[in-house]
């Protein structure tokens, strides 16, 4: 990411400079605000969603959630810290609900909790593609984006977008299992 | 029919809390407290990327690389329109909203190439961002081939979701 960050912010202002030099500094100036404006926007969407996330956490309905998950986990990331293996549940259930903001936390705790013991790498590369492929069910932001910008029927992305997510992460899943070395 | 996944969604939460007796405002309160601090914790990204985009967009940087990949796009289906939400979104998903806020308003909300590029943003992540995030007080370094594997799959999807959009 740095050495992304660092080319393109050479090269483009280099060719604002020939371009038009007063405007490097607004360019930047402008996207601080963007970036204001979206927080702002995030701000809201995430107050929504986490009190939700709230609800079905202490009624224990994202407990069943993650021992349901339990196969599945053994299936994917092969035997796992009893720890980590809560945060991990945990973190693709948000993931799966869309939680954007609940899958963050619980993604830094599995990997730190991973981390702690030998032999888990291919753990941690199994968690990080899945979670790099998106596995959300309900495309939370798109979708309130489309209906504040008016769309007539907001939620017909849903069901392409359960689709496409799905076969990214399949994707993913086998090519990890084929080209990354599973350790006992 | 999609549109009833949600509210029927939250009502099973809100029905399942009043059966375990959930303070439903207590909760709800508490949940939405944490939107404030997860902002603020996300928002140094969001300028950096941002600032990012907006030299990246304005010095016309980011054309110049649409125009030079949209052709190899264009062959697997994926409409010229759409490279750039492409090429962006694993790099930052604040960049990609701009991009397909942008593709809304041009394309209007409902076209074909709105709901493509729909489908794109919600169907794949910010592998880049992921990676930082994720990984920032972390040990491992062995991560390039996790990532390609990601920039792979995320690719195909995207190719994928231009496809079934003619479909659904």
């Amino acid at each position: 990411m740095n050495v992304i960050f660092g080319i393109i912010l050479t090269l483009s202002t280099i060719i604002l400079i020939f371009k038009s030099p007063e405007s490097v500094l607004t360019a930047m100036l402008s996207g601080g605000e963007k970036a204001l404006n979206l927080s702002i926007k995030m701000v809201v969407v995430y107050a929504v969603w986490m009190g939700v996330f709230s609800l079905l956490e202490q009624s224990g309905l994202s407990n069943k959630f993650a021992k349901m998950l339990k196969p599945l986990n053994k299936f994917l990331f092969g035997k796992v810290p009893d720890r980590a293996n809560d945060f991990m549940s945990l973190n693709i259930s948000a993931n799966v609900l869309g939680m954007s903001g609940a899958t963050t936390p619980m993604g830094i705790k599995s990997v730190q909790e991973l981390e702690k013991y030998k032999g888990t790498e291919y753990a941690i590369a199994m968690f990080f593609v899945i979670n790099a492929t998106s596995v959300q069910i309900i495309p939370s932001s798109v979708l309130a984006l489309r209906s504040s910008m008016g769309a007539s029927s907001p939620a017909d992305i849903i069901l392409p977008t359960i689709l496409a997510t799905l076969l990214s992460t399949v994707i993913g899943v086998v090519l990890v299992k084929i080209f990354i070395k599973k350790k006992a | 029919m999609s549109k009833y996944f949600i509210p029927i969604l939250f009502l099973i939460i809100y029905l399942f809390s009043i059966i375990k007796k959930v303070k439903p405002y207590d909760a709800f309160t508490q949940g939405a407290k944490s939107a404030v601090p997860f902002a603020t914790s996300v928002f140094p990204y969001l300028v950096s990327i941002f600032v990012l985009t907006e030299l990246f967009e304005q010095s016309g940087l980011s054309n110049f690389l649409s125009n030079f990949l949209s052709p190899f796009f264009g062959l697997l289906g994926i409409p010229k329109e759409l490279t750039k939400l492409v090429l962006i979104k694993p790099f930052s998903g604040n960049g990609a909203l701009a991009v397909l806020t942008e593709i809304y308003t041009k394309y209007g909300v409902d076209g074909y190439l709105s709901r493509c590029a729909s489908v794109i943003y919600g169907s794949s992540e910010t592998v880049f961002y992921v990676a930082a995030v994720y990984f920032a007080g972390a040990k491992t370094k062995k991560l390039a081939l996790p990532i390609i594997i990601s920039l792979i799959a995320s690719f195909f999807s995207s190719v994928f979701a231009c496809f079934i959009c003619h479909i659904l």
